[in-house]
């Protein structure tokens, strides 16, 4: 068996609305799958569903080998889950956070102090370890949060938008921490809005737009996938005439050219009526694009 | 079954924490207990202190339940704190003890007045431990009343506002602080049923502190009937996980 987590055509029905039609996709073993998609995709339905939090209205799923519905108790006992926008206490300090959730899944009261330790060294919040967590900084909270849900040692995470609102250092230091727990042996499942995150950490992209599964991949494969190789963000102005494939971002346009001598054309040729901001190769973020809204502009 | 305790201390330490960076709570608890008794002992009987030791300790238990367990819950539930649990090994019993246990620090203020005042009156102990399986019966219905209500809401701030007013309405007005045969035959039974009066009038049988106002077996009928209606609406609403 070499997925940790396997979701076949899993759908939930929120009353009479479908949150969640078709999620199907794998999760290898110490690997981290990034879900990504806009608002309302359905990315938390299908977190929670994985978490066993929420029964599917339809399809099944396997976490560790174990059905979601069937064998939940078999799951819970090994992952870990930080739900979206979550903070764990606020009378708390981040040591009382850490040890004490720790001692909550059965570790014992040595054990979780020198777990808690460890990891509040490794979030830089040692320092600040009997702060209630209330005066701390948004980001220090968020790090507490992080370092409580990863020091479980569990043998999945799902971690449900995690860097939301994060400045890139301590981004930063929360990425290293997730790549560390995959080198443990976790398998991590992240939801993310931020396709430079999901290019930069992940193994394999997921996304769902609308409920359904529209491709996985690696996250050179998609960029790959795309016919364009660079973008051109121009000054959006009246009376251009634009050939190529384009997004319109309100007051700018990016433009997309096959290759390098075509960038710098589009960019000649415009360059004379309106302004040039760059010149750039693609990333993830324009397959995402290209992916939601079709092969079409946008 | 060490790895099960050993996870309701954790989560009742978590749930303890704010009332151990606000002891004040627990003082205002103490206070008010020592100057309801001041009140009763200048302004009433031996017969209303007899009545206020056991008072003390169900209307404390039920008030921890009504209260701080419910509200506890509730707030866990809006903040997503019951998810991250459920995706854990930590299970509903284990929750909920530890939520228990986390909120008991307030039984302290209703128990050393009851004990004091029995002290002082010379009156036996032993009562006092009889009620203890009867204040987790009072915990325990109050905790259930009001999740059936507040599992509801999904504002936090409401969450208060109905527990709050909750309490003043099954603990001040109804026969607790006073006696159920004071009233007349045909509120006797209204009076049976709110929940936290036939708890009180099995204390008072129990205990043989204070007279009772009807036969026990009604409040025993209207305490069981009460347990299975809430037990059943949270069931339905409040589901661990798979919903």
């Amino acid at each position: 068996m070499d997925n940790a987590i396997e979701a076949l055509q899993l759908g939930r029905k929120y009353g009479k609305i479908w949150g969640l039609k078709n999620a199907t996709f794998t999760a290898q073993y110490k690997r981290l799958v990034v879900i990504v998609g806009p608002n309302g995709a359905g990315k938390t339905t299908t977190v929670n569903i994985l978490t066993t939090n929420l029964k599917p209205t339809k399809g099944s799923a396997k976490v560790l080998g174990y059905d979601i519905v069937k064998e939940y108790k078999k799951i819970r006992r090994r992952i870990a889950y930080m739900p979206q926008e979550f903070t764990v206490g606020w009378d708390h300090t981040p040591l009382e956070v850490v040890t004490w959730n720790l001692v909550a899944r059965g570790w014992s009261i040595v054990d979780s102090k020198k777990q808690a330790r460890e990891w509040l060294e490794l979030m830089g919040l040692w320092n600040v370890k009997d702060k209630p967590l209330r005066i701390l900084s948004g980001g220090q909270r968020r790090r507490a949060t992080v370092a409580t849900v990863l020091a479980t040692n569990a043998d999945v995470f799902f971690l449900d938008e995690p860097t939301v609102g994060l400045d890139v250092e301590i981004r930063n230091t929360v990425w290293k921490a997730i790549r560390d727990c995959l080198r443990e042996g976790s398998s991590i499942i992240l939801t993310t809005h931020d396709m430079k995150e999901a290019q930069m950490i992940s193994d394999k992209v997921v996304l769902i737009n609308k409920g359904v599964t529209i491709v996985e991949d690696t996250p050179i494969n998609l960029v790959r996938s795309m016919p364009y190789k660079y973008r051109i963000i121009i000054e959006k102005i009246k009376g251009l005439d634009i050939v190529n494939e384009y997004i319109d971002i309100g007051d700018r346009l990016i433009i997309y050219a096959t290759n390098y001598d075509e960038a710098i054309e589009i960019a000649s040729r415009y360059g004379k009526f309106t302004n040039i901001f760059g010149i750039e190769s693609i990333g993830l973020e324009d397959a995402y694009l290209r992916l939601i809204s079709g092969d079409r502009n946008v | 079954m060490f790895r099960y305790i050993r996870q309701i201390v954790g989560i009742s330490y978590l749930q303890m924490v704010w009332i151990k960076r606000q002891p004040t709570w627990i003082m205002q608890g103490l206070i008010s207990a020592i100057g309801f008794t001041m009140l009763l002992y200048v302004w009433g009987s031996l017969d209303a202190l007899r009545n206020l030791v056991i008072a003390y300790i169900i209307t404390g238990a039920w008030g921890i339940g009504l209260n701080i367990v419910a509200q506890t819950i509730g707030w866990d539930r809006i903040n997503h704190d019951i998810e991250f649990y459920v995706a854990s090994p930590v299970t509903l019993s284990v929750y909920f003890l530890g939520t228990v246990v986390g909120s008991s620090p307030f039984l302290v203020s209703s128990i050393i007045p009851s004990i004091v005042v029995a002290l002082i009156f010379r009156m036996s102990l032993f009562p006092i431990i009889v009620l203890l399986p009867l204040s987790f019966i009072a915990l325990l219905l109050g905790a259930f009343l009001s999740l059936s209500i507040i599992l509801r809401i999904e504002k936090r701030t409401n969450i208060s506002a109905i527990t709050n007013p909750l309490y003043t309405l099954t603990i001040t007005l109804p026969p607790i602080y006073y006696p159920l045969y004071v009233l007349p035959y045909p509120l006797r039974w209204i009076a049976l049923i709110i929940p936290s009066v036939p708890i009180m009038e099995l204390a008072r049988w129990m205990t043989g502190y204070a007279s009772i106002g009807c036969n026990p077996m009604y409040s025993i009928i209207s305490v069981v009937v009460w347990l299975i209606a809430t037990l059943y609406i949270v069931a339905k609403k409040f589901k661990w996980g798979l919903k």
